[in-house]
């Protein structure tokens, strides 16, 4: 159908036979090179199935890598590609560097490395305001990335990567919860950074003690939009966030502080996602 | 032809070495004519800048307290504008990416998924992820000229103005993925000084044929060198157009002030008119650094990131929907993209534009006007410094212009963008016009244009800029040099 209709355009055709014999002789390269590349079809960039050699995998990860990913992270994977700067200039987040094997979005606990589904869950879902998704890429090449990005640093070598456990929820979002959500959020000095509301930046980033690995400010989130929780908005992402930590930012983990109450981190997730369901 | 294009730096140094040497202090700027009083050009530049950086210190008090803005083409992909743009309307090298991909995030070939929610067979699309509107203009401009008396009818009679506006420009931009490698451009822009409106630009694109980044292909009326490593559009430094009035078909039109555009895009003509008969202004951007063409071309990045290829052929030199003329014009580009690291990247460029039969001289006669250049970009960290050299060339002239027209033209432009914080942008633009056309009209351009932008939101800017004529000390009628400084306050708005 679509070549059918490259075809029925005139207006494309018919001006080259007027033209003198060498641009002629252009408009006919130029034609089959169309003609050629219509053949071809539009063919999608990553239909490979899902890979059975690991070097193959990473080497085709690194294909994508630098179609997709290099311009932010760098070829190096030190987060210092070209568009970098622009994106965290003067405040956080800056992109990440690979190398130095300290990642905010992890299932795992603070200072250890991300399994391979957190950075797959990453790559896919793509982080609210700084990176887009890129679920337009296949599973496998998803995957391929995923490898290839494991190969910065040599501590994936060695590195043993468990998830942490949650306790049994998230607990129906009853008023009760909500407001023991809001005892929590005290207990946890969390309006120090967070604000008593949640919604405007606490005293710490008013006296500029806020700041990333890269002593770029970080400006803590407004609770109340959904798209503020970087890690996905979904109970399990937001609690995984408060136990993990985001490494790397002000954020730390909260995972021993509510081992004695495990079920308060469902109870502080109702109350911080209420917030986006106020009037 | 070489003496002409190595003659542009001759050309400018009765003038430009003294701005690096000895700069504001000295008397270099005086007028020529000790009848013509002109302001120094220290006195000038200081004045603008005071009133620059006195703008830029008061603007916070207007500001958001932070920037977060998702305008509506960053919407689709819930992302910063900052992802694509180094700062709006200034492509990063992702939103370049993104634009050669059609309108697809680099590397993938996304059209179809993101955003796109399915009922049974048919694929739903969510309007506001495809609608975009810009407005743009000036709240205040002044131009100041060199008084003296009219020369001919064509240098026209211009009057030092200051005028109050309000954002003039407006577009309305729809651009996305219909489906898998299919996408779409449209803008339909009103500009209430010129009083037109109409489609800017509209074009199609089938991606990836072949393999992933092969071959692109655009169909439609679109912007030849958005690929080039100085692109027309998405500049920090707006289009001026000139302010002319039409004396008819063939005569040559009596320009107040010239255009405000970089020379190396410029026409760089007098005498030249589209083939309908209107003349074409010498700093209306024509040819490969056209704002609108109607045609088609592909480009693509079959050996990796580091080469890109652009061929295409368009109708020609102000040609619209129903070409007059059979022979077309078409136009070669590439493109070398070096180091992406270390927050530093280079690339550069050259091309060849072949027009044939695109333009007319005052006899009606068809000429041949053709196109040669290259352009190269820098940045690291924050600063982004592009340039473009560019020698136009007009053959197959009447036997009775050989001697009265300048067959051959040159322009350079150099500019320089640095992000001073994370809302402040500086830049600075200079502009070389070395003219060709009629040898009694045709007149050398030298400009100097500052810009400082304040973001009160990455997609909500204010702006000062001021415009220079280098040359004005050297006197004359031609409104090349009667132009002495333009100066505006403006407003760059994206939805």
């Amino acid at each position: 159908m679509l070549l059918k209709g490259i075809f029925a355009m005139p207006f494309l055709w018919a001006p080259m036979w007027h033209f003198k014999r060498p641009r002629r002789l252009t408009a006919f390269a130029l034609s089959v090179g169309m003609v050629v590349g219509f053949t071809f079809g539009l063919t999608p960039l990553c239909g490979a199935e899902s890979p059975t050699d690991v070097s193959d995998s990473v080497a085709r990860g690194k294909r994508l890598y630098e179609h997709a990913c290099l311009l932010c992270h760098g070829n190096t994977g030190q987060g210092d590609g070209p568009d970098a700067f622009y994106l965290g200039a003067y405040s956080a987040p800056r992109p990440r560097d690979f190398t130095g094997g300290e990642f905010k979005f992890r299932s795992t606990p603070s200072g250890e490395l991300p399994t391979d589904d957190d950075l797959y869950k990453t790559i896919s879902r793509g982080i609210p305001g700084y990176m887009p998704s890129f679920r337009g890429l296949s599973e496998a090449a998803r995957w391929d990335i995923v490898r290839y990005v494991k190969h910065f640093s040599p501590l994936y070598q060695e590195a043993d990567r468990t998830p942490i456990a949650l306790a049994p929820g998230p607990l129906p979002a009853t008023t009760e919860s909500v407001n023991r959500g809001r005892e929590v959020y005290d207990l946890l000095d969390c309006a120090k950074c967070h604000g008593p509301q949640a919604m405007q930046p606490g005293g710490l980033y008013d006296q500029g003690e806020l700041r990333d690995r890269r002593e770029l400010n970080v400006l803590p989130p407004d609770l109340s939009h959904p798209s503020s929780f970087k890690n996905g908005h979904q109970p399990s992402d937001i609690a995984q966030s408060i136990l993990t930590g985001l490494d790397g930012s002000p954020m730390a983990s909260f995972r021993e502080a509510l081992t004695p109450h495990p079920e308060d981190i469902w109870h502080l997730v109702n109350y911080l996602l209420s917030l986006s369901q106020s009037p | 032809m070489l003496r002409r294009i190595f003659g542009i730096f001759l050309d400018i140094k009765p003038t430009f070495p003294h701005i690096l040497s000895s700069a504001f202090t000295s008397d270099l700027f005086r007028p020529f004519s000790p009848t013509i009083p002109v302001k120094p050009l220290c006195t000038t530049i200081a004045k603008h800048l005071l009133l620059l950086a006195g703008v830029i210190f008061l603007s916070p008090l207007f500001s958001t307290p932070e920037a977060q803005a998702i305008p509506a083409f960053a919407r689709k992909y819930d992302v910063n504008c900052t992802v694509c743009h180094a700062r709006v309307p200034r492509l990063n090298r992702t939103g370049e990416r993104f634009l050669e991909n059609g309108y697809q995030l680099p590397g993938t070939e996304d059209g179809d998924t993101i955003k796109k929610s399915r009922l049974g067979d048919l694929t739903l699309d969510d309007v506001t992820n495809y609608l975009g509107f810009r407005m743009r203009g000036n709240i205040l401009q002044t131009t100041d000229y060199a008084r003296h008396a009219s020369g001919t009818n064509i240098d026209g009679n211009p009057e030092d103005r200051t005028e109050l506006g309000f954002p003039e420009v407006f577009s309305l931009l729809t651009a996305g993925t219909i489906t898998n490698n299919v996408g779409f451009f449209a803008e339909v822009e009103s500009n209430l000084e010129e009083g037109e409106t109409g489609v800017e630009r509209a074009f199609v694109t089938f991606n990836n044929i072949g393999q992933h980044d092969w071959a692109h292909l655009r169909i439609g009326k679109f912007d030849p060198s958005a690929y080039s490593s100085y692109a027309t559009l998405r500049q920090q430094f707006e289009l001026v157009g000139d302010d002319s009035v039409d004396n008819g078909s063939f005569m040559l039109p009596t320009i107040n002030r010239i255009g405000l555009t970089p020379a190396a895009f410029a026409s760089k003509f007098s005498g030249l008119f589209d083939r309908s008969g209107t003349a074409i202004v010498p700093t209306a951007p024509s040819l490969f650094h056209a704002v609108a063409e109607m045609g088609l071309d592909i480009h693509g990045r079959p050996f990796g990131d580091w080469f890109l290829y652009q061929v295409g052929i368009l109708n020609g030199a102000n040609e619209p929907f129903g070409d007059s003329n059979n022979p077309k014009d078409w136009y070669v580009m590439t493109r070398f993209d070096l180091a992406q690291s270390n927050y530093f990247s280079a690339n550069f460029s050259g091309f060849a534009y072949f027009g044939s039969n695109n333009a007319k001289v005052s006899t009606m006669a068809d000429v041949n006007w053709s196109r040669y250049g290259f352009a190269a970009n820098v940045r690291y960290d924050l600063v982004d410094v592009y340039a473009a050299f560019v020698v136009d060339q007009v053959t197959d002239l009447p036997a009775s212009l050989k001697n009265s027209f300048d067959s051959t033209a040159t322009g350079l432009t150099v500019e320089a963008n640095v992000l001073a914080t994370d809302r402040i942008l500086f830049g600075i633009r200079f502009d070389h016009l070395h003219a060709g056309g009629l040898r009694t009209q045709r007149t050398n351009t030298t400009l100097l244009a500052l810009i400082a932008k304040y973001y009160l939101r990455s997609n909500i800017a204010v702006f000062l800029r001021d415009d220079i004529n280098l040359r004005q000390a050297q006197g004359g009628h031609a409104p090349e040099r009667n132009f002495r400084n333009a100066f505006f306050v403006g407003a760059d708005v994206a939805f």
